[in-house]
């Protein structure tokens, strides 16, 4: 029983090892690099990188505001990596999720909770789409998910610039390349600070949606880990076949593992974008926080708690990231991220193998 | 040097992580034989074959050509040395023609851009010689199997290979197919050419081999002439203990009508026509009905059609009297319908999931398992726990252990016990005992003829004919789509069905069946 | 008439660096690897190719041999994209990891790198690399005398650029060695059926790089392509071409005859998009503000929507995205 237990504790042990390791590795790296292209103040953007996060409470205030979106769109990523399906899609559920949002906001002037709502119903539409491609047609959900990030983005360009309400320019403001500002347009619409605000010495970032989110997380947890529903749904991600022929609905559980997630990007978007302290501009490429999902999920090894820790992560290099300026482009954090994805893309795999070994040892012995 | 061998395995030893695949064998092949390999599944005949055509390379031990040691480093390697291998699941590229598939990796060329009239014309010729015949520019798709084997064979001579390695040919083939390779691999002998022939049926190695050598669990039992042994003496070798050829079962009393399908059309998912054309068959209460044919004939279809993986677009399909032709498949899995599928790890098993996750596959949706949508994590583990118990699963870590570390035969059984202790009334099983050891096929079909004796209905799907001709009550045989005879085991032999499995004869007024 | 040479002439020069890169494409996918990174090597193919153009310029080489110092930047944009490839082959190959996951890696990385590499070289904010007027293909290069708007000038002068020479003769080898040669039949084998390509003595690990590496070559060609038919300069981005190309290798259903006809019917498109006003033919549709949104926004629908009805019989190579593993043959 002892041995049964171990066994499942460093299954865990070594995933975390194996995040932390693609970490440092992607640090290391950064490092390097600025080293090779300023020396002199490379030291000095590594501090900013790393120190920036808790040097103020303001600072760790905006750590925790970026949190919530990253750690919608990780959970978004890797509920689909559970169900089988890679959600490179995020990005496109987010864009409509924000977008559902700010006509809610804007438009109907409802109040925050509903526009969060709405944001969650833009975001599943939009995850709609991959889902029924594959599941009626076989389309890849990869090549929906891009085509349908550039749709998305074209989409909304399209439609704020022919909502003249949507447009800073009808509430006071001289600029119409981008939406209004909440606090003139609907107030009521912002996400309370719950008091945070007093706590984190007056920022005008944090909100309560890191707690939303948080408890988003464990709902999702629990969904996957103790439902029939994540049962079947992870069936269906490592064994399509098998789970056809145990009578799961493998189709219709794409389409709602899809929904779910684009559901999930689309929560990331409203709770940006209803801070108000970010306005949508209206964009020429493709947003990158449903992309910055793709690491936070890959870091937690797609498990929902560890999405809460993965995701704050990210944002505090990120929140570090801009402060690396005028040394260093804040894209220097892109760079880190992206060596972590690569690791994390065979990181995946020498898990794997590691627990097969010791796994195969133990039912080799027990045969015997 | 007394003995002339073109091919000397000396001492080889391969080991995989965690087992010895190939422990110190050695096998000789003499200059103009043929030589079969005997073994169960897992005996590493194929590993020793691959260590040969160098796909693996050998921890110990080394290999000679003509007395003289050489280095087998890839395939270069052992085509250089004109060894050539028919691997028992075909390396065709689909999409390619025929001569494409046969000068892949020996390619002519001319200014540097492929030329191929030389190849055809030697391809042609060699077709003529061998009486392998095959068209040169159809498509490997739209071949049948028995072709394919064909432009495998084709693929060795096109390389001047003297030692011709065939690795399981006759599992896809008829009876009298069988017969034909037999007659072809008579004359490459004569022709002076070495052959390896891997099987693990005797009654071919008694046909055609000149010697014979013998591998149990990686190991070397010895090498035996044909002329002065007997199959019981090969299949003891083999197996290490006596082996029952037939089986003992009580008399077959079918009672009620289980399942019955009428007219059933099911289309083929690979090409446009249908894979199963209007097939109608009954199985009873206590009976034992198997379906028999070669690989491809629709059998696969016909089980999808049955139990739901694929949707039949006509006919009807009754099970228990009710009808289930539309039915989804957790319906007909909660009405009675088992299924131990062909592909164990494709269809059986979540290998990802644990022992006791996959033990539930098909019932976690039960009340006993579930409650407002949560699975009852405690009920799983006991139910697991006892079925284990009760089918003497082995395994790691017990119920927690993950479904891919286990050993196939394990697999099998866990499936098997997930299917059988659902109490169904019909109990589907494709292939049950493929790939698997003496050991675990005895219990495998202890179970089945168990069902029947407990009044369940077993269709059952083999591609052996020992087999079918073991456990059956009546006997179905299917080709191209279509049941073309229907037998009683004690009215027929494995010849007579040959002839229907290859369409050879065709029985259309069978179509009635035989009175129970 | 002239809007119309415009049109024709601006759509071959936005078809060149979608077809070269759709073509990258299809050689990594035949030879069995997804390739979702074709993005960032236009990227860093376009970055690398930028950098030289500028040296040349400051140098003063450009002007006097323009031509010259063109070629030599688009081999270097052929041979920095491929180097990025090796990335995406090493991870895909020989770490056997999950191939849309690394690309996506190379995708986030490329862009970012640029971004940082540019400001370090070109000072803090200086995100745009400027692209020197000297490597058009003028009536000059060929000693002809500076002739009038007319149709054919415009037609052929206004938007000629090395780049577009050098695409027909890619296009024409692509085609010859994929179907022609020795080396394509087995790259065809690697993708399709990776073990019998093994079994007759084929190295798999071998032909799948040279399949990655020939789509990192033409894939950064295919961005200074890119970045020369925008005009605008390169600001670390191509604006999304990587994954358009992607579209383009699908609705070419992995051939390189229906790529190039794709090629040039998703640059229409975006042709459309930029010069819509000036079109007589097109519906005014006056109402609607940010038409070029919706212009650029039709070629991924349609690509959906052909996706639809295509995908049932889709050519794509059977073994692609599955990493080649010795031991499981």
């Amino acid at each position: 029983m002892n041995k049964k237990k171990s066994l499942a504790e460093n299954a865990k042990f070594v995933s975390i090892l194996a995040s932390l390791i693609s970490i440092l590795v992607g640090l290391l790296l950064g490092f390097i690099l600025l080293l090779i292209l300023k020396p002199s103040d490379a030291l000095g953007g590594m501090q900013a990188m790393l120190g920036t996060g808790f040097s103020s409470l303001d600072k760790f205030g905006k750590v925790m505001y970026q949190a919530a979106p990253l750690m919608l769109c990780g959970l978004s990523v890797g509920f689909a990596f559970k169900t089988g399906l890679f959600n490179i899609g995020a990005s496109g559920q987010y864009t409509m999720g924000a977008f559902f949002a700010l006509i809610g906001a804007i438009v109907l002037q409802l109040p925050w909770w509903a526009c969060l709502l709405l944001s969650l119903l833009g975001g599943a539409i939009w995850g709609v789409f991959p889902g029924l491609f594959k599941a009626l047609f076989n389309v890849n959900e990869v090549i929906t998910s891009i085509m349908f990030n550039w749709i998305a983005m074209f989409l909304v360009n399209l439609l704020i610039a022919n909502i003249p309400v949507m447009l800073a320019s009808a509430w006071g403001a001289s600029n119409s390349d981008r939406t209004a500002a909440l606090a003139s347009a609907n107030p009521g619409a912002i996400i309370p600070k719950g008091g945070l605000d007093a706590v984190f010495g007056n920022s005008s970032w944090v909100n309560i949606s890191v707690f939303i989110t948080i408890v988003v997380a464990v709902i999702m947890w629990f969904v996957l880990e103790k439902t029939t529903f994540g049962y079947e749904l992870k069936a269906c991600g490592l064994n399509k076949d098998a789970s056809a022929y145990a009578g799961i609905n493998a189709k219709r559980n794409i389409v709602t593992s899809m929904i779910i997630a684009g559901a999930l990007s689309g929560l990331g978007g409203g709770t940006y974008y209803l801070a108000g302290t970010i306005q949508y501009v209206l964009e020429k490429s493709i947003l990158g926080m449903g992309f910055n999902g793709i690491p936070v999920a890959l870091l937690a090894s797609s498990n929902p708690i560890g999405t809460i820790f993965s995701a704050l992560f990210i944002s505090y290099i990120q929140v570090g990231g801009a402060a690396m300026q005028p040394s260093f482009s804040s894209e220097s954090t892109n760079i880190i991220i992206s060596v972590i994805i690569y690791l994390a893309a065979f990181a995946l795999l020498i898990r794997g193998s590691i627990q097969k070994l010791l796994s195969r040892k133990k039912a080799k012995e027990a045969e015997s | 040097m007394s003995e002339d061998y073109i091919i000397e395995m000396l001492h080889i030893t391969k080991e995989f992580p965690g087992i010895k695949a190939n422990d110190d064998i050695t096998l000789q092949l003499r200059r103009g034989e043929i030589h079969a390999l005997l073994g169960e599944n897992g005996a590493g005949k194929s590993t020793l074959m691959s260590v040969l055509f160098g796909l693996y390379q050998a921890e110990k031990g080394i290999i000679k050509k003509d007395g003289q040691e050489v280095q087998i480093k890839d395939p270069n390697d052992a085509n250089r040395l004109g060894i050539g291998m028919v691997h028992q699941h075909f390396k065709l590229v689909e999409c390619f023609t025929v001569l494409d598939n046969i000068i892949l990796g020996v390619e002519d060329t001319k200014h540097g851009f492929l030329e191929k009239e030389a190849a055809r014309k030697k391809v042609m010729a060699l077709s003529e010689k061998y009486g392998l015949r095959v068209d040169p520019d159809a498509y490997v798709s739209d071949i049948s199997v028995g072709m394919q084997q064909r432009v495998e064979i084709l693929k060795m001579l096109y390389r001047d290979n003297e030692i011709l390695i065939f690795d399981e040919p006759t599992a896809v083939l008829t009876p009298q197919e069988i017969d034909e390779l037999m007659e072809i691999m008579r004359g490459f002998k004569k022709e002076g050419k070495s052959i390896l022939f891997i099987t693990h049926k005797l009654a071919e190695i008694m046909a055609v081999a000149d010697r014979c050598t013998v591998l149990r669990k990686g190991r070397y039992m010895g090498t035996k002439d044909i002329a002065g042994t007997t199959k019981e003496e090969l299949s003891r070798m083999m197996v290490g203990r006596d082996v029952q050829f037939s089986f003992e079962k009580k008399e077959c009393k079918p009672g009620e009508t289980l399942l019955s399908v009428k007219d059933l059309v099911v289309p083929s998912k690979v090409h446009k026509n249908n894979a199963v054309k209007g097939v109608s068959f009954d199985v009873h209460a206590g009976e034992i009905v198997c379906v028999a044919g070669i690989e491809g004939n629709g059998q696969s279809e016909l089980v999808f059609g049955i139990t739901g993986l694929e949707k039949a677009s006509a006919g009807s399909i009754r099970l228990c009297g009710k009808d289930i032709t539309n039915a989804s498949i957790r319906v007909r899995s909660r009405d009675g319908m088992a299924h131990i599928p062909e592909d164990r790890h494709k269809y059986g098993l979540v290998l990802d999931y644990s022992l006791e996750q996959n033990l539930v596959l098909q019932r976690y949706w039960q009340p006993e398992f579930e409650e407002h949508g949560v699975i009852k994590a405690e009920a799983v583990r006991k139910y697991s726990e006892g079925l284990i118990d009760k089918y003497d699963i082995r395994s790691g870590q017990g119920p927690l252990t993950p479904a891919r570390a286990m050993s196939g035969g394990n697999q099998q059984k866990a499936i098997i016990a997930r299917e059988i202790d659902r109490n169904p009334s019909i109990l589907v099983a494709v292939q049950p005992t493929r790939g698997l050891d003496v050991g675990a096929i005895e219990f495998i079909h202890h179970s089945l003829v168990g069902e029947r004796d407990a009044g369940k209905g077993v269709l059952l799907i083999s591609l052996e004919l020992d087999e079918v001709m073991n456990l059956s009550d009546r006997i179905l045989v299917m080709y191209e789509g279509e049941i073309v005879g229907e037998f009683r085991p004690k009215d027929t032999d494995v010849q007579e069905l040959g002839l229907y499995m290859s369409g050879a004869k065709r029985n259309t007024a069978g179509k009635e069946g035989i009175a129970v | 008439m002239i809007i119309l040479a415009n049109i024709i002439s601006l759509t071959i020069v936005f078809a060149v660096p979608l077809m070269l890169v759709a073509l990258g494409g299809m050689y990594s996918e035949h030879s069995g690897v997804i390739n979702i990174a074709l993005e960032g090597i236009m990227v860093i193919g376009a970055l690398c190719a930028c950098f030289v153009l500028n040296a040349f310029d400051k140098s003063g080489m450009g002007k006097v041999h323009p031509q010259l110092a063109m070629l030599i930047a688009i081999l270097v944009a052929g041979v920095s994209g491929m180097a990025f490839s090796v990335l995406l082959a090493f991870a895909a190959i020989n770490l056997k990891a999950d191939q849309t996951i690394g690309g996506t890696a190379l995708n986030i990385f490329a862009p970012s790198f640029a971004v940082v590499l540019t400001w370090a070289i070109q000072g803090q904010g200086q995100t745009t690399i400027q692209i020197p007027s000297w490597i058009r293909i003028t009536q000059e290069t060929f000693g002809l005398e500076k002739g009038g708007n007319t149709f054919f000038n415009a037609l052929i002068f206004k938007y000629f650029y090395l780049t577009t020479p050098i695409a027909v003769i890619l296009f024409i080898a692509a085609w010859m060695l994929l179907y022609k040669t020795r080396f394509g039949l087995r790259l065809r084998a690697c993708g399709e059926h990776p073990q019998a390509a093994d079994s007759v003595g084929i190295n798999v690990y071998k032909m799948r790089y040279a399949g990655v590496l020939i789509s990192g070559f033409l894939g950064g060609i295919g961005g200074i392509a890119y970045t020369i038919a925008v005009g605008s300069g390169f600001a670390s981005s191509v604006g999304g071409y990587g994954f358009l190309a992607l579209a383009v290798m699908i609705f070419g259903n992995w051939k390189p005859v229906p790529i190039l006809g794709s090629a040039v019917f998703f640059a229409l498109f975006k042709v459309i998009a930029a010069y819509n006003s000036s079109i007589p033919f097109l519906p005014k549709l006056d109402n609607i503000k940010d038409k070029s949104s919706l212009y650029q926004m039709l070629p991924y629908i349609v690509t959906m929507i052909v996706l639809i009805f295509t995908s049932k019989k889709s050519k794509a190579p059977k073994a692609e995205g599955i990493p080649y593993d010795k031991g499981s043959r």
